[in-house]
Order: structure tokens, then sequence, then C-alpha cells
């Protein structure tokens, strides 16, 4: 990746009321959802850096580091593959952190994973799948020595959530796979872990619901990638949760980083609000454990 | 029954023709006074851009933003959108549709400060479609008419749909048709509208080869397979309000966006924004993220949409 030929705009974004890349750089973005390394693609994340780079995005925080969504824990990942990954996160600490998959239908195989790859590796946090074999949602009992096991070693935690409609009779979240929780079951886990910051992902797909069942948990942070741009959507989070309880994730490569971009300008919001969802919230979260690993803020 | 023209509060056709002449010799006029400098100092921030895909009014299940015409215009001006192919969300679920393409022309002819294009909704499934598009045409004065198959509850196998598009092509109107408005995996528990199967498409505009037909909200997984045929035995365009990935847009005019079985070359691609729904940057974005050339930009900001209305 060339970063002079990512920079180089065919005619600038300033005369169409948009950013420049110096102004989304002065941002800071961090990314919370970044799927560059899906299935330990390191290849098919150097190529996406080109558009990493040409969109301005300071840090990505990788959520597939040695598991995928039929193999969270990463069983069928070689050593080889592991050892390559944790090698290119240490060398690429100022750029890139990772978090680690976990199956909270194991969570003594998750907790052992955790050890291995936080406490005494380079991750930073874990990540809840969309669904795991054994359907086990965030709400149940289970999870609570992942949490446990998390809040001690001060890892970042992040779930994804939603509210697929479907069901007979159809209702928000009746479609939802095995396993896949729903921020109401974020807010379950909340309830008994109430000084342990949780990261609600994906607004729950249906921000308009999902949003409401978090609002009364403080430690529950909204980040809202992975759908389809709505106008007003980050308007209504603001209003209702504070610019402090919003995390900005890119869902790239699968999504556009100006589909996730143009939810926040979208927004009537000031400039440290804006400096807040990009990146100054998930900065005041992960810095426990980044001050404990050494890596820069 | 014939048509009761004294019940219809018609647009008088010589006062839009004035309004819509007035607002197009505007930036005529404009232009003659600018000095050489000027000219050369807006070529260099490059032209302005034709959205194709814009819906005015309340979305049926959410309160927008920028429902008020007012408001968007504003919004649109501000990202140098000067001229917005504009549906009405009502038609979406109404089934008089001539009253919402009535409201949509009176509301764009009053307040659609000479950028808003009205683009009337027809339902071919629907009893008298055909003089529904003959008002959008001959009383309203519309470039072209939106299709909502999904909502209006048809295919696009339905056995009408080919004498559409081969009346619209008569009158030399485009037809837009929306794949998508929502996300279905978030849509009211009382809606099931799946989002629109585009594979009879194809067969369709063989038999209407002269129609001129664009998909808005065009995403790569709804196009599915079809992308090739699509491209290269018919003459649809499409917008990328709904084209996803990182460098979707560009990745996709190579062939290389891993949504779309295939490529679409920048020819065959206009901007769509799906405001007010979406916010107006996504699609703008898209335009920058893609280290697209200055000829594909052009193309995709305006010069494919004035030719499919020239």
């Amino acid at each position: 990746m060339n970063p002079a030929e990512a920079r180089k705009f065919a005619l600038n974004p300033a005369h169409y009321g948009l950013p420049t890349r110096d102004d989304l750089v002065r941002l800071r973005i961090w990314d919370i959802h970044y799927h560059g390394f899906f299935n330990a693609g390191i290849r098919s994340h150097e190529e996406n850096l080109f558009y990493v780079e040409r969109m301005g995005i300071e840090r990505m925080l990788s959520l597939d580091i040695a598991g995928s969504p039929t193999d969270p824990l990463g069983t069928m990942v070689s050593d080889e593959k592991k050892r390559e990954m944790r090698e290119y996160l240490e060398q690429h600490a100022d750029r890139v952190s990772g978090l680690i998959p976990i199956d909270p239908s194991q969570p003594v195989e998750s907790c052992r994973k955790m050890e291995d790859w936080i406490a005494n590796g380079p991750c930073i946090g874990i990540k809840y799948y969309g669904g795991n074999p054994g359907g086990v949602v965030c709400s149940h009992p289970d999870n609570d020595a992942i949490i446990r096991l998390a809040a001690e070693l001060k890892a970042v935690i992040y779930i994804h959530t939603w509210l697929k409609i479907g069901g007979q009779p159809r209702r928000p979240g009746g479609d939802n796979e095995r396993g896949e929780s729903t921020p109401q079951d974020v807010a379950i886990l909340a309830a008994r872990f109430p000084d342990v910051p949780l990261i609600c992902g994906h607004s729950g797909g249906d921000w308009e619901l999902g949003v409401r069942a978090v609002r009364r948990h403080e430690n529950v942070h909204i980040e809202f990638s992975g759908s389809d741009p709505h106008s007003g959507q980050v308007d209504f989070t603001v209003r209702e949760l504070g610019a402090g309880r919003l995390v900005w994730g890119g869902h790239g490569p699968s999504r556009s980083y100006s589909t996730e971009l143009s939810k926040v300008l979208d927004a009537d919001l000031t400039q440290e609000q804006r400096l807040q969802i990009f990146g100054g919230n998930l900065r005041r979260i992960a810095a426990p454990i980044f001050r404990q690993k050494g890596y820069k803020l | 029954m014939p048509n009761r023209r004294d019940d219809l509060q018609t647009i008088d056709r010589r006062s839009f023709v004035k309004a819509s002449l007035m607002s197009a010799a505007l930036p005529v006029a404009a232009a003659l006074t600018n000095s050489k400098a000027q000219a050369a100092q807006t070529e260099a921030s490059g032209p302005d851009i034709i959205d194709c895909n814009v819906h005015l009014f309340d979305w049926p299940f959410r309160k927008l933003k920028y429902a008020r015409t007012a408001a968007l215009i504003m919004k649109l001006r501000k990202h140098r959108i000067t001229k917005a192919w504009a549906g009405n969300f009502e038609a979406v679920l109404n089934k008089q549709l001539d009253a919402c393409n009535r409201r949509l022309a009176e509301e764009c002819q009053a307040h659609g400060d000479g950028m808003l294009v009205p683009i009337g909704s027809v339902n071919p499934a629907a009893p008298d479609w055909e003089e529904d598009l003959r008002r959008c045409h001959a009383q309203y004065l519309m470039l072209g008419v939106r299709l909502y198959p999904t909502y209006h509850g048809y295919a696009l196998d339905h056995a009408e749909l080919p004498r559409l598009l081969g009346e619209a092509a008569k009158r030399g109107m485009l037809v837009q048709i929306a794949l998508r408005l929502e996300d279905e995996r978030v849509h009211h528990p009382a809606l099931a509208a799946p989002a629109v199967d585009v594979s009879p498409l194809p067969e369709v505009l063989k038999k209407v080869p002269q129609a001129k037909v664009q998909l808005i909200n065009s995403a790569g997984p709804l196009l599915a397979g079809n992308v090739g045929v699509l491209v290269k035995e018919t003459n649809v365009t499409f917008d990328i309000a709904a084209t996803e990935g990182n460098g979707g847009v560009g990745r996709l005019i190579e062939g290389t966006n891993p949504s779309y079985k295939g490529a679409i070359p920048a020819s065959r691609l206009v901007f769509g924004s799906h405001a007010p729904f979406f916010p107006c940057e996504s699609a703008l974005l898209k335009l920058f993220e893609s280290p697209l050339s200055l000829d594909q930009m052009e193309k995709l900001m305006h010069a494919n949409a004035r030719r499919l209305i020239a």
C-alpha cells in the first residue's frame, strides 16, 4: 500500500460539504468493528489498508483474532496461523489491536483463551459473535465467569446484538440466530455487572428499540455499525444516552466507511461530541488495558 | 368513467413550465455574468450533482430529520446537489397514487426552489394504472415514475409490467424500480415486504428494449447473479445509494466488489442518496472513498443522469 496514492483525490471533498482526509485524521477515528482479519486474513487486511489510509482511520480494533463465527475459540486455526497473528499484532500495536471471539456456551475454554491471548498475549478485549454453536446468549449465567475475568484483565467487551424481525407472530428478535444476543440480553448482563463497561454492538440493528433497551444502564455503550445508515439515528442515540456512550465502528471491509461515517456526520453535534464518538469514548474504555500493555492511546 | 378534471387540483401547465424555465434560466443568467476567474474556480471545484434517489415527506414508519421540503433542499444544497429526482414516501403504502403524485408535483412546484424534479408513482398491479401514468406525464409534467413492487404487492414478472414499461417509453419517461427501501430485518412487525427479486427483469426488458429503467437502492445481494446479464443485455442504470464495502463504488466498476457478482461500468452508474432516509453524506463520501478518476466522478455526479433524461 502506497500511502501517497491513497491520499490523492480527483476532487476536494470540502467542495461538497464533506470533511477532507485531514479533517478525518483530526477526529482521531478508532474503529471498534474491523473485519479486515476475517478468517485470519493478514493479506486481505493489508489490501484493505489503502482504504483505511484514505479515510484517515487512526486505529483498527479487529474482532476476529483466532476465531470465526462457526469456530469462535479457534480450535481449527493452526498453531502456525495463531503465531503469525500474534506476531503481527505485536509488530503493529501502534495501529491495530485485537479482540478475541469467545464462546459463552464454553465458558471454561473461553477463559483459557482469554488468559492465553489477553493476559499473556497482545490482545485487549473479547467479542461475542452473532450466535454460537451452543446457542447461549450473553444474559445467561454461564457468562459471569467470562465477564469477571474480562473485568479483572480490564479487557474491552464487545457484544454483537441484533433484533431481526421474524417468528410467529412476527417480533423484533424473532429471527435471531441461536445464541445471538439482543440489547435486552445486554441490559440483563449489565445489571449484574454495573461497574463493567459493555459495548452493545450494532445498536441492536433496530436502533429505535436497541437504544431504549440499554438506556438505563450507564455502563452500556452503543456501537452502531453494520446496518444501513439512517438519518437521525445518531441524533436519537445522543439524545437518549448522551454523546459519552457512543462508540464508532467501521465494519469494513464488508461495509463502506462512507456508510458508517455518514451516520455521525448527519447528526447535529459539536466538534467535541464528534471527537468523543469517533474515538474519545473508546480510548476512555480501553485506557486501562492500553496503559497496562504500554500501547499508545 | 371519464376523467373528472374539475375535481382535480390540476397544476396549470403554463405556470409550471414558466417556473421550470425560470429556474433553468437563472443559472444561465448567472453564468453570463460570471467572470472568467469565477468560471475557472467552479471548474476546479468540480461539477454540481444530480441526485436520482430522493423522497419527500415522512417515511411511513418514522419521522425523518429532513422530511420538511425546505430543510431537505437546504441540506442537499449544502452538498452541491442542485437537482434531485424526488419521489413521494406517501406513495409507498397508499392506494390512491394519483393523490400522492398530485401532492408531490405541487410540493415540487411550490417549494422545490427549482431543484426538485418530481417522480410519480405507478402501480401496474392496480386497476387503471394507465391513467395514473398519463396524469404523471401530461398533467404533472413528470419525467419519470418510480415503482415499489414489494410494497405494492407484485413481482417483476407481473404481466402488466412490460406494458407499463412500453407506455412509459412511448412517453419518453424514465422508470425507476426501488429494489428496497428499508432493510427487511428491521421492518415494522406488521409489514411483510421482502426485497425485490430482479431475476425476471432481463427477460421483461427484451420485450421492451426501448424502456429506460433505473434500479435504485440496487445493493449487490439484491442484484444477485443478474449483474452480468443486466449490464450486457439491457440498458438499465444503477444508483450507488446501497453500494457497500470499503471502496465499494470503485471496486464495483473494476468488478472486484465482493457484494456484486460482476462489474458495472461507470457509464451505467448514477448518484443516488436515498435521502432523507439515508444521510446524503453516505453516497457523497462513496465518491471519495474509492480512488475514482475525474471522468468517472463526472459520470456519476451528473453526466449519466443528464443523458438519461436528455
